[in-house]
């Protein structure tokens, strides 16, 4: 659904994206992640062909968007964060002028994304007296109206409150199960990323540190929790044999590869030491996050 | 499609009450002028200009005088503002707001939403002179009734015509007013599809026009003159002329259509090559 190959960008000597490659597939839920000025909303500009990539490919839908946005943008749907309107103007008449710019859509087809979203009732009145979270629905609303395949979110819980943080997460699950659209997520919320996401691609300074399955992301490393009569003594003597890699916070360790929980249970047995517990700890996605910054950081000086 | 983003369009600028200042600001000066050319010693002063060189002053106070004697300072002062203002607008201040990031997610390609804004934009310079030379005949004929009309410009037009000559020179002089409000709204459309505020774009635009105006006005450069984009502006003068010089109106029609050509192309290009972020 989304192929960008070694996209580059840069404004003037500032490199915001170093050879960007991404593959979204039909129908996922795509998380992207990184910190402020990690290069996710330059990626996600230059997608919808409102940024110049300096190089490389970018093809949405099948088609190149810096040559032919008209058919790459045909079925997209995107919003922002802080999504901005005509705050004079009512919903309903937002809605009609942002469709006007992709096709005609029918005052039922309107109703009907109104209704979706929760704004019957409030469809006439002016933006301006909006909530935050109706301006929400209506930045939702919009691009739902041309029935698109592929929605782009940039962000779109900030500013948000709890409550509507997990409508907006339910709804975006929604759109995948029941519609079938491809999603693709910008976020700085990693529970919520950890929740609804199938897939990520975390960048750093503009270069992408990790892409693959969420599920990956959790076995990453294999942690085990142990309390045993003497921590350091246990874990010195596991090391020396190779059957872990590390300690991890002062009461877990790091499994060496090919070595499963039963084969340091034994040893801890074998050399006398009583074992009170033994629990695999399942790393999330926020202690995997903070693991690539850190390597990130640590890389670039 | 077009028709529909046309419409989009006119609903946002239609929408702003910022949009109906100009028409507001013209209502409320011509009805100022018109009654004070009633009331005070501003009738007698021009009935001895006409009188002084032969003409039945009753004959030409007419309401079609009074309403060219308000257009003429009008179309040199607050036209070019307000025309400006709009055209100032119409893109920088939906990169300001942020809007402009939720169109350009659609389909549309640049060049063609500028040029629905840009036929937005002609939309409301021709509605405004059409205001301004409505409410300029209506106030006129309210106050002073129908008769003549006779148009003077110090140093550069002196001319009569009957009531019905009268209003054919006064509805053509404001159709090719239309080209002027047009002209300088390219001018602020074109700087608002540069990087800077709406303010900018129409300060700007409004430099430019008074530059020119200035340039024009100092007597050495006259010979200069047909440089000058004011010059051509004033190409709805010319159909008060007596006949009208229509190879002159040619002339400055056709270096006008290139202005705005030019005015458009350097537009749609640095707005073409602009990162549109956040």
């Amino acid at each position: 659904m989304i192929d960008l190959s070694n996209v580059t960008k840069r404004f003037g000597p500032r490199l915001a994206l170093d050879a960007f490659s991404l593959s979204v597939p039909e129908r996922s839920i795509y998380g992207l992640l990184g910190h402020n000025g990690a290069g996710k909303s330059t990626a996600i500009g230059i997608l919808l062909g409102q940024v110049w990539p300096t190089a490389g490919d970018v093809r949405v839908c099948g088609f190149d968007v810096t040559c032919d946005r008209r058919h790459a943008l045909a079925q997209v749907g995107a919003i922002f964060e802080a999504p901005a309107f005509y705050d004079y103007l009512s919903g309903r008449r937002n809605l009609e002028i942002l469709a006007g710019y992709t096709a005609a859509v029918s005052p039922k087809r309107i109703a009907e994304v109104i209704e979706w979203v929760g704004l019957t009732g409030r469809e006439n009145s002016a933006v301006k007296t909006y909530s935050h979270g109706m301006r929400a629905r209506l930045a939702l609303a919009q691009a739902m109206l041309p029935n698109p395949k592929l929605l782009i979110l940039d962000e779109p819980g900030d500013g948000l409150d709890p409550e509507g943080i997990h409508e907006m997460r339910a709804t975006v699950v929604r759109f995948n199960r029941e519609l079938g659209l491809t999603i693709l997520f910008s976020s700085h919320l990693l529970t919520e990323v950890e929740q609804i996401c199938t897939d990520i691609a975390v960048l750093h300074s503009g270069r992408k540190v990790f892409n693959g399955r969420v599920a990956d992301t959790k076995n990453s490393r294999r942690l085990v929790r142990l309390r045993v009569g003497n921590f350091d003594s246990a874990s010195k003597d596991l090391r020396e044999k190779g059957l872990i890699t590390g300690v991890v916070n002062g009461d877990s360790v790091e499994l060496a590869d090919k070595v499963d929980t039963p084969e340091v249970v034994k040893r801890l047995v074998e050399i006398g030491l009583p074992v009170f517990e033994v629990t695999p700890v399942r790393q999330t996605l926020e202690e995997f996050y903070l693991e690539l910054m850190n390597a990130g950081r640590a890389a670039k000086n | 499609m077009l028709y529909l983003q046309l419409r989009g369009e006119l609903w946002k600028l239609f929408g702003k009450k910022r949009t109906y200042i100009g028409f507001t600001i013209i209502l409320l000066t011509q009805l100022i002028v018109t009654v004070w050319f009633k009331y005070s010693r501003a009738s007698p002063t021009m009935a001895r200009i006409l009188e002084g060189n032969g003409y039945l002053a009753e004959q030409f106070l007419s309401g079609l005088t009074v309403a060219t004697v308000m257009l003429v300072p009008i179309a040199y002062v607050l036209l070019p503002l307000y025309v400006a203002l709009i055209g100032g607008d119409l893109v920088a201040k939906e990169v300001e707001d942020g809007t402009l990031r939720m169109i350009l997610s659609r389909p549309i390609s640049r060049v063609r939403l500028l040029l629905v804004k840009w036929l937005a934009g002609s939309v409301f310079a021709v509605l405004l002179v059409a205001a301004l030379a409505g409410f300029g005949a209506v106030f006129g004929h309210l106050f002073f009734g129908i008769g003549g009309l006779f148009v003077f410009i110090p140093g550069e037009l002196f001319s009569v015509f009957s009531a019905s000559e009268g209003w054919q020179h006064y509805a053509v002089s404001n159709t090719f007013l239309t080209v002027k409000a047009i002209s300088i709204m390219s001018a602020a459309f074109m700087f608002s599809c540069f990087n800077v505020k709406p303010a900018a774009a129409t300060i700007l635009a409004l430099s430019f026009f008074f530059v020119n105006a200035v340039l024009q006005e100092i007597p050495y450069f006259r010979e200069y003159q047909h440089f000058f984009f004011t010059h051509h502006l004033n190409l709805w003068q010319l159909m008060f002329g007596q006949p009208i010089p229509w190879w002159k109106v040619g002339q400055s029609l056709s270096v006008l259509v290139g202005f705005n050509v030019s005015f458009l192309v350097i537009g749609c290009a640095v707005f073409h090559a602009r990162d549109i972020k956040s």
